[in-house]
C-alpha cells in the first residue's frame, strides 16, 4: 500500500444501478490528472439510483472499492461521491444586493454576501441543497459578468442554479459510504460530473445539452454561455426497458438484458420486420424464438418516451427558445443500437453521441460511455482540490494521522 | 451622483396602495394536487399551505407547508370519506390549523367537493377567517358522474354548506372533461387536466383581488359573480380557461387557444354563461392596448352580449410571456335548468346489493318546457351498452353527462378500463340530432359507467419495491408498450 504526501490522490465513487465503480486518480503537481485505475462490482438493490436494502448495497460499495485499492495500490480514505434520483429537483434563482461601498465599486465581500443570500433561499421540506452553481453576474444597467470584482454599479444581482434533493435519501446514499470508514469529502451531482467529462468549456460556451442515460435514472444538463441553465433527473433508464422486455417477451430479466444489448434497437427497420432471434436454450430455458420486431417495438416505445418526456421539460425551460447548442448522449443505456437516430428524430437540434475528454494514465476506460460520470466526477474532484487551500502545519498532521488511521480502518 | 426613485408598478408606493394578502391553501387530496401544480408551474412566492388527513398525498406534494392532521387518530390513512371522523380530526388538530387563517386578507380554498377531510376542514378554516376578518373564496371541483351516486350526493351538500359559509364559492365539474380525449385515454390525465386548469383559477384569483397592474379589479367583482347563490340550487357556476403564449403572439390564435379548453367544449355552456372575467398577466412590455385588443378578440368571438371585466397585471417573472385566464360565471338561476350538468344523482339510491353487470335507470333532472340541447359537436363513438330505460323517456337537461343507466360490474385492473365509459345509441348520427329538434329519446344518449376501481395496481417487476416514478398521471414504472396499447408478438 501507498500513500505519501507527496501524492494528491483523489477517488470518484458512483453507486449507480447497474454497478457500484470507484476511480481513482492522483493530481499531479502540475494540476493535471492521471487516472490509475476503476475498481467495479456489479450494483445489487439499487434502483433509480436509490438504495433499496442498505446492507446489499453497501457490500457492493465495499467490494468496488477494494477492487479499486487493488488495482491502484493506493488506501481510500475519502471519496467523492456521485449524487442523482429522481428525487433531485433544481431551479434558478437571482439574489440582488445593493452596493455601498466608496465609488459604487464591487468587492468579493459583496458576492460572498450574494452567495450567503443565495444558500439562504427557502427549500422545500426535508429537502437538501446539492449545488449552487453560479450562473452569472447582473450590474445595474444590465450588462452581465462572470467576475465583477473592482466593476462599479449600484447593485449587483446574482443568478444562480440551484440542486436540492431529499434530505432522506441524500443521507442514505452518504451514510452507506461513512459506515465503512470512508470520508464522503464532497458530492457532486450526476448529470453536473458528467458534463466535466464531455464538454469542453468552448461547448459550454457555445450551449449543449448532456443526458446521461443510465441504468435507473436519465439525468441531463444543459449548459448555455458557459453556464449551467437546467438541470433534471427522470426516475427512467436501461433498465426499464430491459424490465418492459421482459414483460413483453416474457422471458427471464438476463436474457432479456442480453437480448436488449446484443440484438435490441430503438429503430424500427422495416426490413428486418419478419426476421426473428433465436434465444438459447438453458437447463430451465427453453429455446425460443423472439420476433424482432416485437423487441424494437418494445425498445422504441420505452426510449421515445424518456426522450420525449426530457424534450418537453427543456422545452419548458426558459434557456430553450434561445438554445442553439448540440445534444449529446452519454451513459451505459447509450450504447444501444438506433439510439441517435431515435434523439434525432425527437429532439429539434444537433444530437451527437458524447466523447470523454482525453485523460492521462490508465487508458483502458477512455471509450466506455457508462463511466463518464465517474470520470468527470475525478475532473471535479480536481477542480474542487485545486481551489482548496492546502492544509499546512498541525492541520496538515491531522490530515496524516486520519488517513493512518482510515487505512487501518480505525475511523 | 444622481438617485433615481423607483415608480411605477413595482415600486412599494405601488405596495402599499394594493396591501391585500392571498393565501392559497388545497385542502385534501385534490386541493393538495392543485397546490403542487401552482408550485411547479405557478408562483413559487405564493403563500401555499396543504392540508390532509391522507399521509401519502402529503409526503407526496411538493408544497412547502403541508400538514398531515390526525394522525393520531387515523395513523395517515386518511378519512375513507367518512365526514364525521374528518370534523374529528379537524377539532383535535385545531392548533395546527388556526394559522392558516391568521395573517391573510384573502383565503382561496381549494378542494374536492366529494372529499370528507377537505370538507370538514374548509368549513372550519372559513369560521376561523371570518373571526380574523378575511374574505374566503372557495374553488370546488365537484366528482365524475362515475364516481358513484353517494359522491354526487355529498358534492352537492357540501355546496350547500359552503355556500352559506363562504364569501364566494366557485364550482367547476369534473364532467365538463368527460370526453377529452386525453380523460378518455387515461383518466388520470383528466384529474391532471383539471388540477392545472384549478391551479390557473387559484393564480387568477390572487391577481384579481390582490395584485397591482394596468387594470385593476377587487374582492368585489368575483363576490358579486360567484357569491350569489346560498344552496344548491345551482351546482355549477364557473368555466374556466386558460392560455400562455408569446407576447409577440397573434391576438386571435391566443383568443381561439383558450376558447378550446376542456371546460368550453360544449357550446350549450353559453346559454348559461352571463358574465365573464378575464385575467391578463405579461411582462413589463405587456400594453394596455395588447390587453384591450385581447378583450375585443374575445369579445367578438363570444356568443351573445356577455359583459367582460379584465384585470390586467405586470409580472416581473414573465419573460414576455402573456397568460389569459378567463373566469365564466352564471348568476341567472332561472336560466340553469337547461344546460346544467346533472348526473342525475341528486337522490341516491338506497344501499342493496349490487347486481352483477346489470343496468338501472337513475332519475333524470328534467326540463319539460325545454328541449334538450343540440349535440352536434360530440363526437361519434360506438357504443358500450345500449340499455333500454324503463322510465318513461323524458328530455334531458344535462348535455354532457346525464346518465340514464349505470351500470355496475365487476372489472379488471388494467388502466384504461377506469375511465367512464360513455355510450351513444348507434342508430343516431351527431348530424342528425343537430338538425332535427330531439326527441325525448334521443336526448338521453349517454350512459356512465361505474367501474370499481382495484386497490391493486399492475405489477412494476423490478421497480416493486421503489417510488413509483409518475408523470402526468402515468406510471412509468409500467411498460410503455402496455400504456400506449401497442400489440406484442410473442
Amino acid at each position: 500500500m501507498f500513500w505519501g504526501k507527496s501524492r494528491n490522490i483523489v477517488v470518484a465513487l458512483e453507486v449507480g444501478s447497474t454497478k457500484v465503480a470507484a476511480a481513482v486518480g492522483e493530481i499531479r503537481p502540475d494540476g493535471t490528472l492521471a487516472l490509475l485505475g476503476i475498481g467495479e462490482a456489479a450494483s445489487g438493490q439499487v434502483r433509480k439510483c436509490e438504495i433499496v436494502d442498505f446492507e446489499v448495497a453497501q457490500g457492493c460499495v465495499r467490494d468496488a472499492l477494494a477492487e479499486a485499492e487493488q488495482k491502484t495500490d493506493v488506501v481510500v480514505a475519502e471519496v467523492y461521491l456521485a449524487i442523482s434520483g429522481a428525487h433531485i429537483r433544481s431551479s434558478n434563482t437571482r439574489v440582488t444586493t445593493l452596493i455601498n461601498n466608496d465609488g459604487d465599486e464591487i468587492t468579493p465581500e459583496n458576492l460572498q454576501e450574494l452567495h450567503d443570500m443565495a444558500t439562504a433561499q427557502p427549500l422545500p421540506t426535508d429537502h437538501a441543497i446539492v449545488h449552487h452553481l453560479l450562473q452569472h453576474y447582473v450590474l445595474d444597467d444590465g450588462s452581465m459578468t462572470d467576475n465583477p470584482i473592482g466593476l462599479a454599479s449600484k447593485q449587483l444581482t446574482a443568478h444562480f442554479h440551484q440542486v436540492y434533493g431529499m434530505a432522506t435519501r441524500l443521507q442514505t446514499t452518504i451514510r452507506c459510504v461513512k459506515e465503512l470508514s470512508i470520508e464522503v469529502k464532497n458530492y457532486a451531482l450526476s448529470s453536473y460530473a458528467t458534463a466535466q467529462a464531455v464538454l469542453s468549456r468552448n461547448q459550454k460556451q457555445l450551449g449543449a445539452i448532456v443526458i446521461n442515460l443510465g441504468g435507473g435514472v436519465s439525468d441531463y444538463i444543459a449548459y448555455q454561455k458557459g453556464a449551467v441553465v437546467h438541470t433534471g433527473v427522470l426516475g427512467v433508464g436501461g433498465d426499464h426497458l430491459t424490465n418492459d422486455i421482459v414483460s413483453g417477451l416474457k422471458i427471464p430479466y438476463a436474457k432479456a438484458e442480453l437480448l436488449k444489448k446484443n440484438e435490441g434497437s430503438v429503430i424500427l427497420d422495416a426490413a428486418e420486420a419478419d426476421s426473428c432471434i433465436t434465444l438459447p436454450g438453458a437447463y430451465n430455458f427453453e429455446e425460443r424464438l423472439i420476433h424482432r420486431t416485437s423487441l424494437n417495438t418494445i425498445m422504441q416505445a420505452r426510449q421515445a418516451e424518456i426522450f420525449e418526456i426530457i424534450l418537453e421539460d427543456l422545452q419548458n425551460a426558459p434557456f430553450w427558445p434561445d438554445f442553439a447548442g448540440t445534444l449529446y448522449i452519454t451513459g451505459g443505456a447509450s450504447q444501444v443500437k438506433g439510439l441517435v437516430e431515435l434523439a434525432s428524430q425527437v429532439f429539434p437540434c444537433p444530437v451527437e453521441l458524447a466523447h470523454q475528454s482525453p485523460f492521462d494514465g490508465d487508458q483502458t476506460y477512455g471509450r466506455r460511455p457508462d463511466l463518464s460520470t465517474l470520470l468527470g466526477l475525478l475532473q471535479y474532484a480536481r477542480q474542487a482540490e485545486l481551489e482548496l487551500p492546502s492544509a499546512r502545519g498541525f492541520a496538515r498532521v491531522g490530515q496524516s494521522l486520519r488517513r493512518a488511521l482510515a487505512s487501518m480502518r480505525l475511523i | 451622483m444622481i438617485e433615481f426613485t423607483p415608480d411605477g408598478p413595482f415600486s412599494e408606493k405601488a405596495d402599499q396602495l394594493f396591501p391585500g394578502r392571498v393565501r392559497v391553501i388545497g385542502l385534501g387530496q385534490t386541493g393538495a394536487a392543485v397546490c403542487d401544480q401552482l408550485v411547479l408551474h405557478g408562483r413559487p412566492s405564493q403563500d401555499l399551505w396543504v392540508f390532509d388527513s391522507d399521509q401519502l398525498t402529503i409526503e407526496g406534494s411538493v408544497v412547502p407547508k403541508r400538514y398531515l392532521l390526525g394522525h393520531s387518530l387515523v395513523h395517515g390513512l386518511g378519512c375513507s370519506g367518512d365526514i364525521e371522523l374528518a370534523r374529528e380530526i379537524v377539532a383535535l388538530d385545531e392548533e395546527q390549523i388556526a394559522p392558516a387563517a391568521r395573517g391573510c386578507d384573502f383565503l382561496v380554498l381549494i378542494l374536492g367537493l366529494a372529499g370528507s377531510t377537505g370538507v370538514a376542514l374548509a368549513e372550519r378554516l372559513i369560521e376561523l377567517a371570518h373571526g380574523a376578518n378575511a374574505k374566503v373564496i372557495v374553488v370546488g371541483v365537484q366528482p365524475f358522474a362515475f364516481e358513484g351516486a353517494a359522491r354526487r350526493a355529498r358534492s352537492i351538500e357540501t355546496i350547500a354548506s359552503l355556500r352559506a359559509e363562504a364569501d364566494s364559492v366557485l364550482v367547476l365539474a369534473h364532467d365538463r372533461i368527460a370526453e377529452n380525449p386525453a380523460t378518455i385515454k387515461n383518466i388520470r390525465h383528466g384529474f391532471h387536466m383539471m388540477h392545472q386548469l384549478m391551479a390557473k383559477v387559484a393564480q387568477a384569483l390572487s391577481q384579481i383581488v390582490c395584485k397591482r397592474g394596468l387594470i385593476q379589479l377587487s374582492f368585489a367583482d368575483v363576490r358579486s359573480l360567484y357569491g350569489r347563490y346560498a344552496g344548491s340550487e345551482v351546482l355549477e357556476n364557473c368555466w374556466a380557461a386558460h392560455v400562455e403564449g408569446d407576447i409577440h403572439d397573434r391576438t386571435e390564435d391566443l383568443v381561439a387557444e383558450l376558447l378550446a379548453c376542456p371546460l368550453l367544449g360544449d357550446e350549450l355552456i353559453w346559454k348559461q354563461i352571463d358574465h365573464a372575467i378575464v385575467a391578463v398577466s405579461g411582462s413589463c412590455d405587456l400594453e394596455l392596448s395588447e390587453v384591450q385588443e385581447m378583450v375585443q378578440a374575445l369579445k367578438d368571438r363570444l356568443p351573445g352580449d356577455i359583459p367582460i371585466a379584465t384585470s390586467a397585471s405586470l409580472d416581473e417573472e414573465s419573460n414576455e410571456r402573456v397568460r389569459v385566464t378567463v373566469l365564466l360565471a352564471t348568476t341567472a338561476p332561472a336560466r340553469m335548468s337547461v344546460p346544467e350538468i346533472v348526473a342525475g344523482f341528486e337522490n341516491p339510491p338506497a344501499k342493496k346489493p349490487r347486481p352483477s353487470s346489470k343496468t338501472a335507470p337513475i332519475s333524470v333532472t328534467t326540463e319539460p318546457a325545454k328541449p334538450a340541447p343540440p349535440v352536434a359537436n360530440r363526437p361519434a363513438k360506438k357504443p358500450k351498452i345500449s340499455p333500454k330505460p324503463t322510465a318513461p323517456p323524458e328530455p334531458v337537461s344535462a348535455p354532457i353527462a346525464a346518465p340514464m343507466a349505470v351500470t355496475v360490474e365487476s372489472h379488471s385492473i388494467a388502466e384504461e378500463d377506469l375511465i367512464p365509459a360513455i355510450a351513444i345509441e348507434p342508430e343516431e348520427t351527431p348530424t342528425a340530432v343537430a338538425d332535427t329538434p330531439p326527441t325525448p329519446r334521443a336526448s338521453r344518449r349517454f350512459l356512465a359507467k361505474q367501474e370499481e376501481m382495484s386497490f391493486e395496481a399492475a405489477p412494476r417487476g423490478r421497480f416493486e419495491k421503489t417510488h413509483e416514478t409518475m408523470y402526468r398521471g402515468e406510471n412509468l414504472d409500467q411498460p410503455t408498450y402496455r400504456r400506449r396499447g401497442l400489440k406484442i408478438q410473442l
